[in-house]
């Protein structure tokens, strides 16, 4: 084997770390994604829930999937003094990486909306790709940059929702096992 | 400029807007949810699953978008001399490609689930006056070939009529863009890998590969492409078409991959044009 392949070689676990964190793509803050999913809210309480292993097998019964984290991320949206609902921040797992997620429940269990906070999905292959890794060479995941301004839109073959769809049901399933009468 | 991204239409829609005009992205969202309520094959409320219920010759209202898409299909179904087709919903369920729907006043034999009579094409379908539409034989309509293009469509009127001067809706790769700004467009391949950037003003574009969505179905590889003779549209490279409107280069994507040549000439009038990679 040549000089030139090996350090081609060696240099591609380094080049990829240092491209992968990049790739995520950061459309809401906490803040802003609460405000989101629950229109009308004015504050919104971090409410501490920790899930029983009997609830996380009702919530699998219900939903079909498992909830793994036993401390989900669970505010109370107030407006008022009196609450209107509920906000869960989640992650699933996308094509490779994972989608965090906010979902507003009302009280009475339905959706109010879901917005996804931020979308670390490779989007392909391009790390490998010298165009794209220069588009994301010195970014790191605090700056600010938005899909359309340094990054090019995607078109290509649909990517499905469908995982995030079923965390959603997941955390319909979390409402009504550990939140429902919270 | 805010960017914001729901689940939606089965993928993930990204809406951007300037930050002035970041309010107008509520309404573009509930544009696509609105097409997505009327438009679903899944839902057992949509207008899809409406006509599905009726009995063949029944005369069906529906909403004035739902009929659009129907005429806008009707015409390329012409057109493109029946290769595309909305009446494939029989060789995606067979497919696996979608769930087999709950309800149908058809019964086949054994009590088998509804699937679509075999034989049935767009052909079989009535559009009259008043929104209104007639089956003359049992059909199973899946807009998913046509519909997210006409709700990036719908999200782009409901910006510009909230005042944004521009903007970009994706569709989970069927996106459409407006105003004085050029926007890269990276096209990424059937295998997953991004080679080509573009850049774009002031129009659509839509992508469609299988490469990566194939079932096997007794011994034969199947997609969700269904082309000349109801046969399966084996597709390997990525196609991408760029028009005026979005539900035109969603739809034109399908004829593409069966035949680029048709798609090209069908295209050439509209100041639209297909890219292979």
């Amino acid at each position: 084997m040549n000089r030139s392949l090996w350090t081609a070689l060696l240099g591609l676990p380094a080049l990829t770390s240092a491209a992968a964190p990049a790739q995520a793509v950061d459309y809401l803050d906490l803040d802003q994604a609460q405000r989101a999913v629950v229109p009308g809210a004015s504050s919104f309480a971090a409410f501490a829930v920790t899930l029983t292993p009997d609830q996380l097998k009702q919530i699998k019964a219900i939903a079909h999937v498992p909830q793994r984290a036993t401390k989900p991320r669970v505010w109370k949206a107030m407006a008022g003094g009196r609450q209107t609902g509920w906000v869960i921040v989640d992650e699933v797992i996308g094509k490779h990486e994972m989608i965090t997620y906010a979902t507003g429940i009302a009280m009475d269990g339905h959706v109010l909306g879901v917005e996804i906070m931020s979308y670390r999905e490779s989007k392909g292959d391009q790390v490998r790709n010298p165009k794209w890794r220069g588009l994301f060479r010195g970014k790191t995941v605090r700056d600010a940059f938005k899909l359309n301004q340094d990054i090019p839109n995607i078109s290509g073959a649909t990517l499905s929702c469908r995982n995030l769809t079923d965390g959603v049901k997941r955390l319909l399933a979390l409402h009504q096992v550990a939140l429902a009468k919270a | 400029m805010p960017t914001r991204c729901r689940p939606l239409l089965g993928t993930f829609v990204e809406i951007t807007v300037a930050p002035e005009a970041a309010s107008a992205i509520d309404a573009a969202f509930g544009a696509i949810a609105r097409v997505q309520a009327l438009m679903s094959f899944h839902a057992a409320d949509s207008d899809l699953a409406r006509i599905r219920v009726a009995q063949p010759g029944e005369c069906i209202e529906i909403a004035p978008e739902t009929c659009e898409v129907l005429r806008i299909a009707s015409e390329l179904h012409r057109a493109s001399n029946g290769l595309f087709d909305v009446t494939v919903g029989r060789e995606l369920v067979r497919g696996g490609f979608l769930p087999r729907p709950a309800r149908g006043p058809f019964r086949g034999p054994f009590g088998w689930p509804f699937r679509g009579e075999r034989g049935a094409t767009m052909a079989d379908i009535e559009l009259l006056e008043g929104n209104r539409v007639r089956c003359t034989r049992p059909v199973l309509i899946d807009l998913g070939g046509i519909a997210k293009g006409y709700a990036v469509d719908q999200a782009i009127a409901a910006l510009r009529a909230a005042g944004a001067c521009e903007g970009l809706v994706n569709a989970g790769g069927d996106m459409r863009l407006f105003g004085p700004r050029r926007w890269p467009v990276g096209l990424r391949d059937a295998d997953g890998r991004v080679r080509t950037t573009i850049e774009l003003a002031d129009c659509a574009i839509a992508s469609s590969a299988n490469l990566g969505n194939r079932h096997r179905r007794w011994g034969r590889r199947v997609t969700p492409h269904i082309g000349f003779g109801r046969k399966p549209i084996l597709c390997k490279e990525r196609v991408s078409v760029i028009a005026p409107r979005c539900v035109i280069a969603d739809a034109m994507t399908k004829i593409a991959m069966a035949d680029r040549a048709l798609a090209g000439r069908l295209l050439a009038p509209h100041g639209g044009q297909v890219l292979a990679d």
